[in-house]
């Protein structure tokens, strides 16, 4: 019995030596930590802050390195632990009303797949392809973060669902209908750009503060 | 060619799936047969695309390369501090 309990406490703790952990950390981590700053940088929407998450999730990977399983995909691993960083940062500093938005949206998925959009937005794709950057950011960056989080994960990382469920700590039916419903209200967004565009004699910051 | 779709929140959500490369081979065969007879499904695959294609071009924004060195020589300090102490503290 005792004997078993050891064997389940090294099991778990996997000390490995710094010298290990480093190259471990050069070979496997560095790498993603171009994709881990956009991803903060699309969370947080700010480049200090980006800059801060990234840092302390890449410690915080070190810190648990003992953990990863080499020859997994290291980068579900830290996207993972870079996501669990924002939301407890997000959670401690949003005592404001971004708090209420943020549980509006995870309570609204807590019955699932009723949450059908309603709409089909009117857009095309030719409006789409005639569309900046910086149009679409602005889009995506006036989502709410659980929509925001689950379309780049999608969209610019390209993780399958069975990872982004992992990452998001969800079911896989959860990505399935967050990510419809996330698409459906970026559609609607850039639905409404366009047909003000259509009309258009505003400039581009005035129609974006509409969207 | 049909302009009307009575199945089409089902069709979009296909769509997705497929795009997302997340279809079996069935489902994506099923549909293609189908794209070419339904117009609104034509359309939605199309935007669905080009949605997808632009946000994957057109919203990266690279970490600049100052910032870039500046967490990496921080990280680095810091990890070798990090394995300098901890032997140390043990």
């Amino acid at each position: 019995m005792i004997n078993k309990q050891h064997m389940e406490v090294q099991a778990e703790e996997k000390v490995i030596p710094p010298e290990k952990s480093r190259k471990i950390f050069e070979k496997e981590f560095m790498p993603h930590l171009d994709a881990m700053y956009n991803f903060a940088l699309r969370l947080t929407n700010d480049e200090d802050d980006a800059n801060d998450l990234v840092q302390d999730s890449c410690l915080k990977a070190y810190r648990f390195i003992g953990s990863f399983e080499p020859g997994t995909y290291a980068k579900a691993w830290l996207f993972r632990i870079l996501k669990n960083n924002f939301i407890n940062d997000y959670r401690k500093k949003s005592r404001g009303p971004s708090k209420v938005e943020f549980e509006w949206v995870e309570q609204s998925y807590a019955g699932e797949d009723d949450a059908e959009p309603a709409f089909q937005a009117d857009l095309r794709a030719e409006s789409v392809n005639e569309m900046m950057g910086d149009e679409i950011t602005a889009a995506i960056q006036a989502l709410p973060v659980d929509f925001r989080m689950i379309i780049i994960l999608c969209d610019l990382e390209e993780f399958s669902y069975e990872e982004m469920a992992k990452i998001l700590n969800i079911p896989i039916g959860t990505v399935r209908s967050r990510l419809h419903r996330a698409r459906a209200v970026l559609k609607e967004k850039l639905a409404n750009y366009a047909k003000k565009r259509g009309y258009g004699s505003d400039t581009l910051s005035d129609e974006l503060e509409l969207i | 060619m049909k302009t009307s779709c009575n199945h089409q929140s089902n069709c979009m959500k296909l769509i997705q799936k497929i795009l997302d490369k997340e279809a079996t081979s069935e489902e994506e065969a099923t549909f293609l047969a189908n794209k070419d007879q339904c117009l609104p499904c034509q359309e939605g695959y199309e935007l669905e695309l080009s949605l997808k294609k632009a946000i994957r071009e057109k919203c990266v924004k690279k970490c600049p390369d100052s910032l870039f060195e500046q967490i990496r020589a921080k990280l680095f300090l810091l990890l070798i501090l990090i394995s300098i102490l901890i032997p140390l503290l043990c």
